[in-house]
């Protein structure tokens, strides 16, 4: 459990310090907010915000797949991933560590995501936040269990960039009908639906076994 | 002595490299595996033709015969390509790392096949090429995550490693499986496709070419799963004494 804390603490101390990937993924999803606007044009105002759950989810996948892919890139400098191998215990703290800072640095990106969705496509998020961010929460969690896991392969492979949206996208097809049906509802001003609560927390929980078990696979060497 | 045992032999001169006594007992089982699939073609083609055509679909209906069967290849291919991967993780034996690469690519052939022959079946029956069908789509994903999984092998190399990621990929892959048909329940969508083929539920004579496509793809699945680990496994050796060559030549240096 300390490695996890150890690990969660040193990622979030290197990113404040260098600030590189809160950056990228946010420029990156606010370039997405752009592009929509202009890849749907002459949309009435009640027309775009039906497809705001939909476009919001996109520029967070992608916005998490850019992030993702540096979550490991960054210990291949000075081997620092065969250091961390070296660590005592059982090696799904360290990927628990991992997947946590990714929660936060991805979660970070995507509010601030959310208020800009809102500003340019006139939502009013305010009434809702305490559901969205539920919603945004239990997506984010799937999003990071499983992305932290292949990002940790991904990492090792030629074409690594190209691989990890390859590897993950498929794995996200659950996290991503739940939480596109969940902020629907949100949005709509409806109580969420259990269905897609229940879905997105199923998954979730399978993702961070399977994940936490396999990682001491990945890490191996 | 299976024919492969000899070939190994005779490339390697000894027995040092040979395969797991599983993968030869295994492989005894092709031949038998390849005669009863091109006996069964037989019977499988003439009751095809024999049966009866659809009233209201047309002769197009007889995909019936191929469609179903190669679903359920496809399937166990990917089955047997999780169960390897967590025998391969469990023991490290390489021979079910084998295991599972031929069961993803075998299970994809059949998956393509299967995705082939659905949209020209839609296309006679409802209208179109492809409708957002729950299974449809399910399968649709699942062919993504085993391609994704053979990509993974090509841009990862061979090795420990490369065996490794893979199975816990194939493991993931097996997962989705359930969650992805839970989604689809869950949220409602119309199936176009008719409810679990019940008894009873074909019509006259359709039963019988039916089953015979059933046995024959589960004969050639099997056929092509054993002919591909065999080859997998000629390969490994390859690769073997190709290392063990270079490592002889730069020791001479």
């Amino acid at each position: 459990m300390n490695v996890t804390l150890a690990i969660l603490w040193k990622d979030l101390v290197t990113e404040w310090r260098s600030r590189d990937r809160v950056i990228a993924m946010l420029i990156f999803s606010l370039l997405m907010a752009v592009i929509f606007h202009f890849a749907l044009p002459d949309q009435r105002p009640e027309e775009i915000r039906s497809q705001a759950p939909g476009l919001l989810w996109t520029a967070y996948i992608f916005a998490a797949l850019l992030g993702l892919n540096r979550s490991f890139a960054l210990e291949l400098d000075n081997d620092a991933l065969s250091g961390m191998a070296l660590a005592p215990g059982n090696r799904g703290w360290i990927f628990l560590g991992k997947a946590a800072a990714n929660f936060v640095l991805i979660g970070l990106v995507e509010a601030l995501t959310a208020c800009v969705f809102a500003l340019f496509f006139d939502l009013n998020l305010t009434p809702v936040v305490p559901s969205l961010a539920a919603v945004v929460a239990l997506g984010t969690l799937g999003i990071c269990a499983v992305g932290t896991l292949f990002s940790a392969m991904a990492v090792r492979t030629r074409f690594r960039e190209v691989l990890l949206p390859i590897l993950l996208l498929p794995a996200l097809f659950p996290v991503l009908a739940g939480s596109v049906n969940g902020t629907i509802a949100v949005l709509n001003n409806q109580p969420l639906p259990f269905e897609a609560v229940q879905l997105l927390i199923v998954v979730d929980g399978i993702y961070l076994i399977v994940s936490f078990l396999g990682f001491d696979y990945i890490l191996d060497e | 002595m299976t024919e492969s045992a000899t070939r190994e032999e005779a490339t390697t001169g000894s027995s040092e490299f040979s395969r797991s006594r599983l993968e030869k007992r295994v492989d005894g089982l092709r031949g038998p595996s390849g005669i009863a699939m091109a006996i069964l073609a037989v019977g499988y083609a003439y009751t095809v033709v024999a049966a009866p055509i659809d009233s209201v679909q047309g002769v197009i209906q007889k995909i019936l015969y191929v469609h179903p069967p190669l679903a359920y290849g496809a399937y166990l291919g990917f089955v047997v390509t999780a169960i390897a991967g967590v025998l391969y993780l469990r023991s490290g034996r390489e021979e079910f790392d084998r295991l599972a690469i031929s069961g993803a690519e075998v299970g994809v052939i059949f998956c393509t096949l299967m995705l082939i022959t659905g949209p020209i079946w839609a296309r006679g029956t409802w209208g179109k090429w492809w409708s957002w069908d729950p299974r449809l789509t399910v399968t649709l994903l699942l062919w993504f995550v085993y391609l994704a999984y053979l990509l993974l092998r090509s841009f990862s190399g061979s090795g420990a490693r490369t065996a490794r990621f893979a199975s816990i990929y194939g493991i993931v892959g097996i997962v989705l499986i359930p969650l992805n048909y839970y989604i689809i329940e869950m949220f409602g969508a119309r199936s176009m496709h008719p409810e679990n083929l019940k008894g009873g539920s074909l019509g006259e004579g359709m039963g019988l070419p039916f089953l015979m496509g059933n046995l024959t793809l589960f004969f050639a699945f099997v056929y092509l799963l054993i002919l591909r680990w065999d080859v997998e496994g000629l390969r490994a050796l390859d690769a073997r004494r190709t290392a063990e060559r270079d490592a002889a030549g730069s020791g001479a240096d």
